[in-house]
Protein backbone atom coordinates (compact mmCIF):
# COMPACT_ATOMS: atom_id res chain seq x y z
CA UNK A 1 0.00 0.00 0.00
CA UNK A 2 0.97 3.33 -0.67
CA UNK A 3 1.64 5.41 2.17
CA UNK A 4 -1.56 6.83 3.24
CA UNK A 5 0.32 9.74 4.19
CA UNK A 6 -1.41 12.56 2.30
CA UNK A 7 0.45 15.65 1.88
CA UNK A 8 -1.10 18.65 3.43
CA UNK A 9 -0.72 20.55 0.27
CA UNK A 10 -2.97 18.23 -1.57
CA UNK A 11 -5.53 18.54 1.11
CA UNK A 12 -5.38 22.23 0.93
CA UNK A 13 -5.74 22.13 -2.79
CA UNK A 14 -8.77 19.97 -2.63
CA UNK A 15 -10.31 22.15 -0.11
CA UNK A 16 -9.78 25.27 -2.10
CA UNK A 17 -11.24 23.80 -5.27
CA UNK A 18 -14.28 22.77 -3.43
CA UNK A 19 -14.67 26.14 -1.92
CA UNK A 20 -14.39 27.89 -5.19
CA UNK A 21 -16.89 25.67 -6.78
CA UNK A 22 -19.29 26.19 -3.99
CA UNK A 23 -18.95 29.90 -4.22
CA UNK A 24 -19.43 29.97 -7.91
CA UNK A 25 -22.46 27.91 -7.67
CA UNK A 26 -23.97 30.08 -5.10
CA UNK A 27 -23.08 33.27 -6.88
CA UNK A 28 -24.54 32.14 -10.13
CA UNK A 29 -27.69 31.06 -8.64
CA UNK A 30 -27.99 34.24 -6.77
CA UNK A 31 -27.72 36.30 -9.89
CA UNK A 32 -30.26 34.20 -11.58
CA UNK A 33 -32.46 34.52 -8.69
CA UNK A 34 -32.13 38.26 -8.73
CA UNK A 35 -32.90 38.41 -12.39
CA UNK A 36 -36.00 36.43 -11.95
CA UNK A 37 -37.14 38.72 -9.25
CA UNK A 38 -36.79 41.75 -11.46
CA UNK A 39 -38.43 40.16 -14.42
CA UNK A 40 -41.35 38.95 -12.52
CA UNK A 41 -41.86 42.39 -11.09
CA UNK A 42 -42.04 43.82 -14.54
CA UNK A 43 -44.21 41.15 -15.92
CA UNK A 44 -46.42 41.48 -12.95
CA UNK A 45 -46.77 45.13 -13.64
CA UNK A 46 -47.45 44.42 -17.22
CA UNK A 47 -50.04 41.88 -16.47
CA UNK A 48 -51.65 44.26 -14.05
CA UNK A 49 -51.75 47.06 -16.57
CA UNK A 50 -53.12 44.90 -19.28
CA UNK A 51 -55.78 43.77 -16.98
CA UNK A 52 -56.63 47.31 -16.17
CA UNK A 53 -56.82 48.24 -19.81
CA UNK A 54 -59.28 45.51 -20.49
CA UNK A 55 -61.31 45.99 -17.40
CA UNK A 56 -61.81 49.67 -17.91
CA UNK A 57 -62.76 49.20 -21.56
CA UNK A 58 -59.88 51.29 -22.66
CA UNK A 59 -58.51 48.55 -24.82
CA UNK A 60 -61.74 48.30 -26.78
CA UNK A 61 -61.84 52.01 -27.27
CA UNK A 62 -58.28 52.04 -28.46
CA UNK A 63 -59.01 49.22 -30.84
CA UNK A 64 -61.96 51.04 -32.35
CA UNK A 65 -59.99 54.22 -32.65
CA UNK A 66 -57.22 52.41 -34.44
CA UNK A 67 -59.63 50.70 -36.82
CA UNK A 68 -61.32 53.93 -37.74
CA UNK A 69 -58.08 55.73 -38.31
CA UNK A 70 -56.67 52.95 -40.43
CA UNK A 71 -59.71 52.90 -42.68
CA UNK A 72 -59.65 56.66 -42.95
CA UNK A 73 -56.04 56.85 -44.01
CA UNK A 74 -56.43 54.12 -46.62
CA UNK A 75 -54.33 51.53 -44.87
CA UNK A 76 -57.06 48.95 -45.11
CA UNK A 77 -57.23 49.18 -48.91
CA UNK A 78 -53.49 48.96 -49.20
CA UNK A 79 -53.36 45.81 -47.11
CA UNK A 80 -56.27 44.39 -49.08
CA UNK A 81 -54.25 44.90 -52.23
CA UNK A 82 -51.40 43.01 -50.58
CA UNK A 83 -53.81 40.21 -49.79
CA UNK A 84 -54.90 40.12 -53.41
CA UNK A 85 -51.35 39.62 -54.46
CA UNK A 86 -50.87 36.80 -51.99
CA UNK A 87 -54.03 35.18 -53.27
CA UNK A 88 -52.95 35.45 -56.87
CA UNK A 89 -49.69 33.96 -55.86
CA UNK A 90 -51.03 31.05 -53.95
CA UNK A 91 -54.11 30.43 -56.05
CA UNK A 92 -57.69 31.26 -55.15
CA UNK A 93 -58.66 27.87 -53.88
CA UNK A 94 -55.79 27.08 -51.59
CA UNK A 95 -55.29 30.18 -49.63
CA UNK A 96 -55.18 29.69 -45.89
CA UNK A 97 -55.33 32.14 -43.09
CA UNK A 98 -51.79 31.45 -42.15
CA UNK A 99 -50.65 32.28 -45.66
CA UNK A 100 -52.34 35.55 -45.52
CA UNK A 101 -51.18 36.42 -42.08
CA UNK A 102 -47.64 35.51 -42.77
CA UNK A 103 -47.60 37.33 -46.05
CA UNK A 104 -49.29 40.47 -44.92
CA UNK A 105 -48.66 41.24 -41.28
CA UNK A 106 -45.08 42.45 -41.39
CA UNK A 107 -45.77 44.77 -44.31
CA UNK A 108 -48.97 45.84 -42.72
CA UNK A 109 -47.24 46.85 -39.57
CA UNK A 110 -44.84 48.95 -41.54
CA UNK A 111 -47.56 50.61 -43.56
CA UNK A 112 -49.26 52.21 -40.58
CA UNK A 113 -48.79 55.97 -41.00
CA UNK A 114 -46.83 57.84 -38.42
CA UNK A 115 -49.61 60.13 -37.37
CA UNK A 116 -51.79 57.23 -36.42
CA UNK A 117 -48.97 55.57 -34.55
CA UNK A 118 -48.14 58.70 -32.62
CA UNK A 119 -51.65 59.38 -31.63
CA UNK A 120 -52.19 55.89 -30.38
CA UNK A 121 -48.98 55.84 -28.41
CA UNK A 122 -49.93 59.12 -26.84
CA UNK A 123 -53.22 57.79 -25.65
CA UNK A 124 -51.66 54.64 -24.26
CA UNK A 125 -49.05 56.52 -22.38
CA UNK A 126 -51.62 58.84 -20.95
CA UNK A 127 -53.56 55.90 -19.70
CA UNK A 128 -50.50 54.23 -18.27
CA UNK A 129 -49.29 57.27 -16.45
CA UNK A 130 -52.73 57.72 -14.98
CA UNK A 131 -53.21 54.23 -13.82
CA UNK A 132 -49.82 52.74 -13.11
CA UNK A 133 -49.14 52.17 -9.43
CA UNK B 1 -31.11 61.61 -4.36
CA UNK B 2 -32.45 63.66 -7.09
CA UNK B 3 -30.26 62.12 -9.61
CA UNK B 4 -31.35 58.80 -8.51
CA UNK B 5 -34.90 59.83 -8.68
CA UNK B 6 -34.43 61.14 -12.10
CA UNK B 7 -32.71 58.10 -13.26
CA UNK B 8 -35.35 56.06 -11.63
CA UNK B 9 -38.08 58.01 -13.32
CA UNK B 10 -36.08 57.81 -16.52
CA UNK B 11 -36.11 54.11 -16.11
CA UNK B 12 -39.74 54.29 -15.41
CA UNK B 13 -40.22 56.32 -18.51
CA UNK B 14 -38.41 53.94 -20.70
CA UNK B 15 -40.30 51.14 -19.15
CA UNK B 16 -43.49 53.01 -19.71
CA UNK B 17 -42.56 53.65 -23.30
CA UNK B 18 -41.67 50.06 -23.85
CA UNK B 19 -44.91 49.06 -22.32
CA UNK B 20 -46.84 51.46 -24.46
CA UNK B 21 -45.10 50.17 -27.51
CA UNK B 22 -45.99 46.67 -26.65
CA UNK B 23 -49.60 47.56 -26.18
CA UNK B 24 -49.59 49.41 -29.46
CA UNK B 25 -48.12 46.58 -31.45
CA UNK B 26 -50.59 44.23 -29.90
CA UNK B 27 -53.38 46.43 -31.16
CA UNK B 28 -51.95 46.71 -34.66
CA UNK B 29 -51.51 43.02 -34.88
CA UNK B 30 -55.09 42.53 -33.86
CA UNK B 31 -56.17 44.82 -36.66
CA UNK B 32 -54.09 42.98 -39.22
CA UNK B 33 -55.41 39.67 -38.08
CA UNK B 34 -58.97 40.89 -38.27
CA UNK B 35 -58.44 42.04 -41.81
CA UNK B 36 -56.88 38.75 -42.83
CA UNK B 37 -59.80 36.82 -41.43
CA UNK B 38 -62.21 39.02 -43.35
CA UNK B 39 -60.36 38.59 -46.60
CA UNK B 40 -60.04 34.88 -46.13
CA UNK B 41 -63.74 34.52 -45.51
CA UNK B 42 -64.53 36.63 -48.56
CA UNK B 43 -62.29 34.47 -50.69
CA UNK B 44 -63.80 31.26 -49.46
CA UNK B 45 -67.35 32.57 -49.82
CA UNK B 46 -66.58 33.85 -53.26
CA UNK B 47 -67.39 37.53 -52.95
CA UNK B 48 -63.92 38.90 -52.72
CA UNK B 49 -63.54 39.76 -56.39
CA UNK B 50 -67.14 40.83 -56.97
CA UNK B 51 -66.48 44.54 -57.43
CA UNK B 52 -64.11 44.00 -60.28
CA UNK B 53 -64.65 43.06 -63.89
CA UNK B 54 -62.21 42.35 -66.63
CA UNK B 55 -59.60 44.86 -67.49
CA UNK B 56 -61.33 46.15 -70.61
CA UNK B 57 -64.51 47.10 -68.87
CA UNK B 58 -62.56 48.68 -66.08
CA UNK B 59 -60.90 50.92 -68.60
CA UNK B 60 -64.15 51.77 -70.30
CA UNK B 61 -65.77 53.10 -67.20
CA UNK B 62 -62.88 54.79 -65.62
CA UNK B 63 -63.46 58.17 -64.08
CA UNK B 64 -62.73 60.96 -66.53
CA UNK B 65 -60.96 63.99 -65.25
CA UNK B 66 -60.74 66.41 -68.15
CA UNK B 67 -61.85 70.00 -68.26
CA UNK B 68 -65.09 70.74 -70.07
CA UNK B 69 -66.33 67.24 -69.55
CA UNK B 70 -68.09 65.51 -66.67
CA UNK B 71 -66.77 62.40 -65.00
CA UNK B 72 -68.54 60.17 -67.46
CA UNK B 73 -66.90 61.94 -70.34
CA UNK B 74 -70.04 63.69 -71.57
CA UNK B 75 -70.00 67.26 -72.71
CA UNK B 76 -72.35 69.56 -70.87
CA UNK B 77 -73.70 71.92 -73.49
CA UNK B 78 -73.25 69.74 -76.46
CA UNK B 79 -76.53 70.62 -78.08
CA UNK B 80 -76.37 74.32 -77.53
CA UNK B 81 -74.79 75.14 -80.80
CA UNK B 82 -76.66 72.66 -82.90
CA UNK B 83 -79.39 73.89 -85.15
CA UNK B 84 -82.38 72.07 -86.48
CA UNK B 85 -84.37 72.76 -89.58
CA UNK B 86 -88.06 73.19 -88.92
CA UNK B 87 -90.06 70.91 -91.19
CA UNK B 88 -92.89 73.37 -91.30
CA UNK B 89 -91.35 76.69 -92.10
CA UNK B 90 -87.93 75.45 -93.16
CA UNK B 91 -86.07 77.75 -90.92
CA UNK B 92 -83.10 76.71 -88.94
CA UNK B 93 -83.78 77.02 -85.26
CA UNK B 94 -81.51 76.64 -82.26
CA UNK B 95 -81.90 73.26 -80.66
CA UNK B 96 -83.00 74.50 -77.30
CA UNK B 97 -85.66 76.68 -78.85
CA UNK B 98 -86.86 74.07 -81.27
CA UNK B 99 -89.71 72.61 -79.30
CA UNK B 100 -91.42 75.89 -78.46
CA UNK B 101 -90.97 77.08 -82.00
CA UNK B 102 -92.57 73.95 -83.34
CA UNK B 103 -95.47 74.47 -81.03
CA UNK B 104 -96.12 77.90 -82.41
CA UNK B 105 -95.32 76.97 -85.93
CA UNK B 106 -97.74 74.08 -86.12
CA UNK B 107 -100.29 75.83 -84.00
CA UNK B 108 -100.67 72.84 -81.80
CA UNK B 109 -99.33 73.74 -78.46
CA UNK B 110 -101.22 74.80 -75.41
CA UNK B 111 -100.63 78.45 -75.97
CA UNK B 112 -100.83 78.65 -79.70
CA UNK B 113 -104.58 78.82 -79.98
CA UNK B 114 -104.72 81.37 -77.25
CA UNK B 115 -102.18 83.55 -78.91
CA UNK B 116 -103.87 83.27 -82.25
CA UNK B 117 -107.23 84.19 -80.86
CA UNK B 118 -105.82 87.08 -79.05
CA UNK B 119 -104.03 88.32 -82.05
CA UNK B 120 -107.07 88.21 -84.16
CA UNK B 121 -109.18 89.81 -81.55
CA UNK B 122 -106.80 92.61 -80.98
CA UNK B 123 -106.28 93.25 -84.62
CA UNK B 124 -110.04 93.34 -85.00
CA UNK B 125 -110.18 95.55 -82.03
CA UNK B 126 -107.79 98.09 -83.35
CA UNK B 127 -109.24 97.90 -86.80
CA UNK B 128 -112.67 98.41 -85.37
CA UNK B 129 -111.60 101.36 -83.37
CA UNK B 130 -110.13 102.92 -86.45
CA UNK B 131 -113.18 102.32 -88.47
CA UNK B 132 -115.12 103.96 -85.72
CA UNK B 133 -113.26 107.10 -86.32
CA UNK B 134 -113.92 107.11 -89.99
CA UNK B 135 -116.18 104.59 -91.38
CA UNK B 136 -114.06 103.67 -94.31
CA UNK B 137 -110.55 102.59 -94.71
CA UNK B 138 -108.99 105.91 -94.92
CA UNK B 139 -105.39 105.86 -95.85
CA UNK B 140 -104.78 109.26 -94.48
CA UNK B 141 -105.56 108.15 -91.05
CA UNK B 142 -103.62 104.98 -91.29
CA UNK B 143 -100.51 106.63 -90.07
CA UNK B 144 -102.24 107.67 -86.95
CA UNK B 145 -103.78 104.33 -86.35
CA UNK B 146 -100.76 102.34 -87.24
CA UNK B 147 -98.72 104.55 -85.04
CA UNK B 148 -100.87 103.65 -82.13
CA UNK B 149 -100.57 100.05 -83.09
CA UNK B 150 -96.84 100.21 -83.14
CA UNK B 151 -96.75 101.90 -79.86
CA UNK B 152 -98.98 99.27 -78.48
CA UNK B 153 -96.75 96.56 -79.77
CA UNK B 154 -93.69 98.11 -78.36
CA UNK B 155 -95.12 98.52 -74.99
CA UNK B 156 -96.45 95.08 -74.56
CA UNK B 157 -94.10 92.60 -75.98
CA UNK B 158 -94.97 89.50 -74.12
CA UNK B 159 -98.63 88.67 -74.23
CA UNK B 160 -98.22 85.24 -72.82
CA UNK B 161 -96.26 85.99 -69.76
CA UNK B 162 -98.03 85.30 -66.52
CA UNK B 163 -97.42 88.74 -65.19
CA UNK B 164 -99.70 90.20 -67.72
CA UNK B 165 -102.65 88.16 -66.67
CA UNK B 166 -101.98 88.72 -63.01
CA UNK B 167 -101.98 92.45 -63.24
CA UNK B 168 -105.10 92.55 -65.25
CA UNK B 169 -107.15 90.03 -63.40
CA UNK B 170 -107.86 92.03 -60.39
CA UNK B 171 -108.62 95.11 -62.36
CA UNK B 172 -111.69 93.84 -64.02
CA UNK B 173 -112.65 90.88 -62.02
CA UNK B 174 -113.45 88.97 -65.10
CA UNK B 175 -113.18 85.28 -65.11
CA UNK B 176 -111.12 84.98 -68.19
CA UNK B 177 -108.21 87.26 -68.39
CA UNK B 178 -107.86 86.56 -72.01
CA UNK B 179 -110.60 88.88 -72.94
CA UNK B 180 -109.32 91.96 -71.25
CA UNK B 181 -105.85 92.24 -72.62
CA UNK B 182 -107.07 91.42 -76.02
CA UNK B 183 -109.29 94.36 -76.03
CA UNK B 184 -106.83 97.09 -75.61
CA UNK B 185 -103.35 95.90 -75.42
CA UNK B 186 -102.16 93.73 -78.18
CA UNK B 187 -102.13 94.35 -81.85
CA UNK B 188 -101.48 91.53 -84.16
CA UNK B 189 -102.13 91.27 -87.78
CA UNK B 190 -102.85 87.61 -88.16
CA UNK B 191 -106.35 86.41 -88.54
CA UNK B 192 -108.62 84.35 -90.67
CA UNK B 193 -109.35 85.51 -94.13
CA UNK B 194 -112.66 84.22 -95.28
CA UNK B 195 -111.73 84.35 -98.92
CA UNK B 196 -109.36 81.48 -98.62
CA UNK B 197 -111.66 79.14 -96.84
CA UNK B 198 -114.00 76.61 -98.32
CA UNK B 199 -117.63 76.46 -97.39
CA UNK B 200 -117.25 73.59 -95.02
CA UNK B 201 -114.50 75.29 -93.17
CA UNK B 202 -116.45 78.48 -93.14
CA UNK B 203 -119.40 76.73 -91.69
CA UNK B 204 -117.34 75.07 -89.04
CA UNK B 205 -115.68 78.30 -88.13
CA UNK B 206 -118.91 80.19 -88.07
CA UNK B 207 -120.55 77.72 -85.78
CA UNK B 208 -117.82 78.03 -83.25
CA UNK B 209 -116.52 81.51 -83.60
CA UNK B 210 -117.84 84.97 -83.92
CA UNK B 211 -116.67 85.32 -87.46
CA UNK B 212 -117.55 88.91 -88.00
CA UNK B 213 -115.43 90.34 -90.73
CA UNK B 214 -113.39 93.27 -89.70
CA UNK B 215 -113.63 96.15 -92.05
CA UNK B 216 -110.10 97.12 -91.62
CA UNK B 217 -108.33 93.87 -92.10
CA UNK B 218 -110.97 91.86 -93.88
CA UNK B 219 -110.50 89.09 -91.41
CA UNK B 220 -112.89 87.15 -89.33
CA UNK B 221 -113.16 87.57 -85.66
CA UNK B 222 -112.01 84.41 -83.96
CA UNK B 223 -113.48 85.10 -80.62
CA UNK B 224 -116.39 83.25 -79.22
CA UNK B 225 -119.97 83.60 -80.31
CA UNK B 226 -120.54 85.96 -77.49
CA UNK B 227 -117.67 88.25 -78.09
CA UNK B 228 -118.59 91.67 -76.92
CA UNK B 229 -117.06 93.43 -79.83
CA UNK B 230 -119.65 92.35 -82.27
CA UNK B 231 -123.35 92.21 -82.16
CA UNK B 232 -125.44 89.25 -83.06
CA UNK B 233 -126.66 91.18 -85.98
CA UNK B 234 -123.19 91.44 -87.30
CA UNK B 235 -122.66 87.78 -86.86
CA UNK B 236 -125.83 86.93 -88.61
CA UNK B 237 -124.96 89.26 -91.41
CA UNK B 238 -121.63 87.64 -91.88
CA UNK B 239 -123.17 84.25 -92.00
CA UNK B 240 -125.72 85.29 -94.51
CA UNK B 241 -123.03 86.91 -96.53
CA UNK B 242 -120.70 83.96 -96.48
CA UNK B 243 -122.99 81.03 -96.53
CA UNK B 244 -126.02 82.22 -98.38
CA UNK B 245 -129.19 83.78 -97.09
CA UNK B 246 -130.87 80.65 -95.89
CA UNK B 247 -127.81 79.03 -94.50
CA UNK B 248 -127.21 81.25 -91.63
CA UNK B 249 -127.41 79.08 -88.61
CA UNK B 250 -126.39 81.49 -85.98
CA UNK B 251 -127.60 79.84 -82.85
CA UNK B 252 -128.27 82.89 -80.88
CA UNK B 253 -129.85 85.64 -82.67
CA UNK B 254 -131.91 84.30 -85.52
CA UNK B 255 -135.12 83.84 -83.71
CA UNK B 256 -134.67 87.03 -81.88
CA UNK B 257 -134.22 88.85 -85.06
CA UNK B 258 -137.34 87.36 -86.44
CA UNK B 259 -139.24 88.35 -83.41
CA UNK B 260 -138.20 91.86 -83.71
CA UNK B 261 -139.05 91.90 -87.30
CA UNK B 262 -135.71 93.22 -88.00
CA UNK B 263 -134.35 92.53 -91.38
CA UNK B 264 -130.65 92.58 -91.37
CA UNK B 265 -129.21 93.50 -94.68
CA UNK B 266 -126.02 92.05 -95.95
CA UNK B 267 -122.81 93.79 -95.47
CA UNK B 268 -122.53 96.42 -92.90
CA UNK B 269 -125.33 95.81 -90.50
CA UNK B 270 -123.97 98.13 -88.03
CA UNK B 271 -124.71 101.21 -89.95
CA UNK B 272 -128.33 100.38 -90.00
CA UNK B 273 -128.36 99.42 -86.42
CA UNK B 274 -127.67 102.72 -84.98
CA UNK B 275 -131.18 102.79 -83.73
CA UNK B 276 -131.77 101.18 -80.48
CA UNK B 277 -133.58 97.93 -80.59
CA UNK B 278 -134.73 97.89 -77.16
CA UNK B 279 -131.62 96.55 -75.75
CA UNK B 280 -130.93 97.81 -72.40
CA UNK B 281 -127.63 99.47 -72.52
CA UNK B 282 -127.02 100.88 -69.23
CA UNK B 283 -124.95 103.94 -69.06
CA UNK B 284 -122.71 104.19 -66.11
CA UNK B 285 -124.80 106.92 -64.67
CA UNK B 286 -127.84 104.80 -64.98
CA UNK B 287 -126.28 101.68 -63.76
CA UNK B 288 -127.38 102.09 -60.25
CA UNK B 289 -130.92 102.86 -61.11
CA UNK B 290 -131.36 100.41 -63.82
CA UNK B 291 -129.57 97.57 -62.20
CA UNK B 292 -132.61 96.47 -60.39
CA UNK B 293 -134.66 96.57 -63.49
CA UNK B 294 -132.11 94.69 -65.44
CA UNK B 295 -131.90 92.11 -62.77
CA UNK B 296 -135.56 91.64 -63.01
CA UNK B 297 -135.33 91.46 -66.70
CA UNK B 298 -132.73 88.80 -66.45
CA UNK B 299 -134.91 86.58 -64.44
CA UNK B 300 -137.80 87.03 -66.71
CA UNK B 301 -135.83 86.61 -69.82
CA UNK B 302 -137.04 83.96 -72.19
CA UNK B 303 -134.90 81.01 -72.88
CA UNK B 304 -134.25 82.06 -76.39
CA UNK B 305 -131.05 83.67 -77.25
CA UNK B 306 -130.76 87.34 -77.03
CA UNK B 307 -131.08 89.63 -79.88
CA UNK B 308 -127.99 91.66 -79.99
CA UNK B 309 -128.27 95.31 -79.58
CA UNK B 310 -125.93 97.87 -80.75
CA UNK B 311 -124.29 99.83 -78.14
CA UNK B 312 -122.90 103.16 -78.05
CA UNK B 313 -119.85 103.03 -76.06
CA UNK B 314 -120.16 106.20 -74.24
CA UNK B 315 -123.42 105.29 -72.77
CA UNK B 316 -123.22 101.72 -72.00
CA UNK B 317 -121.03 100.14 -69.50
CA UNK B 318 -122.37 96.78 -68.82
CA UNK B 319 -123.08 94.94 -71.93
CA UNK B 320 -125.09 92.19 -70.80
CA UNK B 321 -128.39 93.19 -69.61
CA UNK B 322 -130.87 92.79 -72.27
CA UNK B 323 -134.20 91.27 -72.17
CA UNK B 324 -136.49 91.25 -75.05
CA UNK B 325 -139.69 92.27 -73.56
CA UNK B 326 -138.75 94.79 -71.01
CA UNK B 327 -135.84 96.12 -72.82
CA UNK B 328 -137.92 97.84 -75.33
CA UNK B 329 -139.36 100.07 -72.77
CA UNK B 330 -136.17 100.65 -71.08
CA UNK B 331 -134.44 101.03 -74.35
CA UNK B 332 -136.60 103.97 -75.09
CA UNK B 333 -135.79 105.51 -71.83
CA UNK B 334 -132.14 104.85 -72.33
CA UNK B 335 -132.29 106.27 -75.72
CA UNK B 336 -133.58 109.44 -74.33
CA UNK B 337 -130.82 109.52 -71.86
CA UNK B 338 -128.25 108.83 -74.41
CA UNK B 339 -129.82 110.99 -76.99
CA UNK B 340 -127.34 113.72 -76.51
CA UNK B 341 -124.51 111.45 -77.14
CA UNK B 342 -126.23 109.79 -79.98
CA UNK B 343 -124.25 111.57 -82.58
CA UNK B 344 -120.97 110.70 -81.10
CA UNK B 345 -122.12 107.28 -80.36
CA UNK B 346 -123.03 106.71 -83.92
CA UNK B 347 -119.44 106.91 -84.74
CA UNK B 348 -118.74 104.38 -82.15
CA UNK B 349 -121.57 102.19 -83.15
CA UNK B 350 -119.36 99.92 -85.04
CA UNK B 351 -116.95 99.64 -82.28
CA UNK B 352 -116.61 97.12 -79.66
CA UNK B 353 -119.03 96.31 -77.15
CA UNK B 354 -122.30 95.19 -78.22
CA UNK B 355 -122.75 92.64 -75.66
CA UNK B 356 -124.54 89.50 -76.27
CA UNK B 357 -126.48 88.83 -73.21
CA UNK B 358 -126.32 85.55 -71.43
CA UNK B 359 -128.22 85.26 -68.27
CA UNK B 360 -125.28 84.67 -66.16
CA UNK B 361 -122.53 86.75 -67.56
CA UNK B 362 -123.01 90.44 -67.60
CA UNK B 363 -120.11 92.14 -69.19
CA UNK B 364 -118.81 94.67 -66.75
CA UNK B 365 -118.97 98.32 -67.48
CA UNK B 366 -115.28 98.67 -67.48
CA UNK B 367 -115.01 97.11 -70.89
CA UNK B 368 -116.90 99.73 -72.71
CA UNK B 369 -115.14 102.46 -70.94
CA UNK B 370 -111.88 101.25 -72.25
CA UNK B 371 -113.37 100.84 -75.64
CA UNK B 372 -114.37 104.37 -75.51
CA UNK B 373 -110.87 105.39 -74.80
CA UNK B 374 -109.75 103.71 -77.96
Amino acid sequence: MFSVKMSSEYCVFMYVALAVRARNYVAFNRSRFLFQINMSKESQMRAAINQKLIEMGERERLKELLRAKLIECGWRDQVKALCKEVIKEKGLENVTVEDLVAGVTPKGRALVPDSVKKELLQRIKAFLSQHST
Amino acid sequence: MKMEDMSLSGLENTKLEALAHDVYSDLVEDACLGLCFEVHRAVKQGYFFLDETDQESMKDFEIVDQPGVDIFGQVYNQWKNKECVCPNCSRSIAASRFAPHLEKCLGMGRNSSRIANRRIASSNNTSKSESDQEDNDDINDNDWSYGSEKKGELMHSNPNSPRRSKSLKHKNGELSSNVNPELYKYNYSSGISYETLGPEELRSILTTQCGVVSEHTKKMCTRSQRCPQHTDEQRRAVRVFLLGPSASALPDSDTMLENDGYDAPDGQLIMSRLQWDGSSDISPSDSASSKASTNNSESKRPKKKKKPSTLTLTTTGSGGERDKGQERERGDRDRVVSGGSGSSSSQNALALSSRKKRPKLPVPPALSIYDDLN
